[in-house]
């Protein structure tokens, strides 16, 4: 709850209200009127408040904070009026089951009362003088300034303004708040990104902090996503930060990537890692992978057209399954703190090169495997498959369908979509080597071999809606777009690959 | 490092195989022509239990397929995969 008053703040009653039986722990913040101010003397302040919009947001800030600490009750009420040196300007009370809740919540209560309220302040000098000040363009004025914040960066020649302004306009997205995550975001962060989104459904545990290098023990039990953009958020106050709470899925994961400068795959298994490859693969945005076992791992980078194929290509259509139970190595493994901390940090040196524009031929056609026993550093070249069924079509058929990308119109469908269509009949889209399980496919589903355009043109006259859709969900959006450019306006793709379509050898 | 002896495989082992054969790297001779078949004498020699057909193999720092040609003073590294972070 959000209170402003014009009368002297009772400390004492507002902390009886906050009184409850589940609470073991009640943190409180008082600011008091001071007697100096940027080097002048004070005598005493006044504080006008945009009453309505003051208390709109102060209550929206309360209720932000009870929802991502839950359990917590806050309280909070603002002084206006005239203040003498010594009187309570703001009191913030916090009462929660456990001490640490407690502590960041009322934290972050007051970095954002002070930074969001419509509230001024006149200063009263003892020589008569007085001015207004806003309390939080006061903040961002006496802040820090990005010029000195970057100075030792924008230093570096391959660098400069012009890097700095490129890594102004980026928009980063990491997916896995852990081992890897962590520092990639630190560095990310420091390096001024415009804007940064972490992507984690997880809590913070003891047996992450040995190598998940942003939290600490305060975060326990707290979103991953939430505590990592709160540490990163103070070291960094110039980048726009997203927390996004959720499982990195199928559903969500073209939605996460669309707009991305640069992606970072921080994530722990094989199913994830293949999503996310793919939605970057469909969009053209680059992918920096890296995986960790033990005291080792691998860094790659993945960008479409870029000349060292796809994961796909690497991986050669295994089943993800079959790879994550051969990597073995996933929730609950035991790794080497520096080896992830090595690794995140590649990464982020990797997107940063990215966003600068200081990559070259081989930037997205090698592999890197660090080992940190014998500190050996090993790039293997990588090579697109022409057979790939993933990026080797694609690729050749990747010119119509860039032209086709302003069409505009969403040629993807959800879950949800594809059910509400109606009049419409599924086409699944096969590779060579590649067939139709009936099965586990929709009733009433056509096949039609990946690159028979002669074919999906006829099913597209004959056919109402047509819902194209293949292994991995890249060529039918991809088929579908270029369909959509020749004039067929009732095609469409799955936004995720089919379980349907497998292998002839599985 | 001293040159690599022309007449032996260099054969680097990574993250699971490095804890199965107990060392990242051994020279040998050998009379296998491919990486598969160099893998399937290292699988008895050194109770490597991994299966084949999930490794990536390159060769010279060169992904290549399993049923490539090997010749003497190749450097060839069995990769598994890998997935945690």
């Amino acid at each position: 709850m959000f209170e402003l008053t014009d009368h002297p703040i009772d400390s004492a009653a507002l902390r009886a209200r906050l009184t409850r039986p589940d609470a073991g722990a009640c943190v409180v913040f008082e600011g008091w009127v001071r007697n100096h101010h940027l080097g002048q003397p004070v005598r005493e302040l006044h504080y006008e408040a945009f009453d309505v919009m003051a208390k709109l947001e102060g209550n929206s800030i309360i209720a932000e904070i009870e929802q991502r600490f839950p359990g917590c009750a806050v309280f909070c009420v603002h002084r206006t009026g005239a203040l003498c040196v010594g009187e309570l300007a703001v009191w913030i009370g916090v009462a929660s089951a456990h001490r640490a809740v407690a502590f960041q919540a009322c934290r972050h209560a007051i970095e954002e009362i002070k930074r969001r309220l419509p509230i001024w302040k006149k200063e009263f000098h003892p020589d008569g003088a007085s001015e207004w000040v806003n309390c939080s363009a006061e903040a961002m004025a006496r802040g820090p300034q990005p010029t000195d914040y970057y100075a030792r960066q924008a230093g570096l020649p391959e660098i400069g303004e012009a890097g700095q302004e490129k890594l102004a306009q980026a928009r980063v997205l990491i997916v896995g708040v852990g081992g890897l995550g962590c520092p990639a975001a630190l560095y990310l962060a420091g390096a001024g990104v415009g804007q940064l989104t972490m992507v984690d459904s997880g809590k913070v545990e003891l047996s992450n902090l040995h190598r998940q290098i942003l939290f600490t023990t305060d975060d326990l039990g707290t979103s991953k996503a939430d505590a990592a953009v709160a540490a990163l958020r103070a070291r960094n106050p110039f980048v726009q930060f997203e927390a996004v709470n959720a499982e990195f899925t199928a559903q969500n994961a073209r939605a996460l990537v669309a707009g991305r400068t640069v992606v970072l795959d921080c994530t722990d298994n094989f199913a994830t890692r293949f999503v996310l490859h793919d939605a970057c693969f469909s969009a053209g945005v680059p992918l920096v992978q890296a995986a960790v076992h033990r005291f080792e791992g691998t860094l790659d980078v993945f960008h479409r057209g870029g000349g060292g194929g796809c994961l796909h290509c690497l991986r050669q259509n295994r089943g993800i399954a079959e790879l994550d139970t051969a990597a073995g190595n996933c929730a609950g493994g035991a790794v080497f703190g520096p080896a992830v901390g090595v690794l995140g940090t590649m990464q982020a040196g990797e997107a940063l090169k990215i966003l600068v524009g200081q990559t070259d031929a081989g930037s997205f056609r090698k592999t890197h495997l660090i080992n940190l026993l014998d500190c050996s550093l090993l790039s293997v070249t990588r090579e697109a498959d022409p057979g790939c069924p993933v990026c080797g079509e694609l690729d050749a058929m990747m010119p119509a369908v860039l032209s086709s990308e302003a069409t505009g119109g969403s040629v993807t469908l959800d879950t949800e979509q594809m059910i509400a269509l109606e009049n419409v009949r599924t086409v699944a889209l096969l590779a060579p080597g590649e067939q139709l399980d009936s099965a586990r496919a929709a009733a009433g589903t056509l096949t039609a071999a990946i690159g028979d355009l002669a074919r999906l043109r006829e099913l597209i006259r004959e056919e109402g809606n047509i819902i194209l859709t293949c292994r991995h969900g890249i060529r039918s959006a991809a088929l579908a777009r270029l369909l959509r450019t020749e004039g067929c306006g009732t095609v469409y793709a799955s936004a995720i690959g089919s379980p349907a379509i497998v292998s002839k050898s599985d | 490092m001293p040159p690599l002896a022309p007449d032996l495989i260099h054969v680097r082992f990574f993250a699971v195989l490095r804890e199965q054969a107990g060392t990242s790297t051994i020279e040998l001779s050998t009379a296998a022509a491919t990486p598969a078949e160099l893998y399937a004498e290292l699988q008895t020699s050194h109770r490597l239990t991994f299966r084949a057909e999930l490794l990536k193999v390159a060769v010279n720092e060169r992904y290549v397929p399993m049923d490539s040609p090997l010749h003497a003073g190749d450097q060839v590294v069995f990769i598994p995969p890998v997935a945690g972070g």
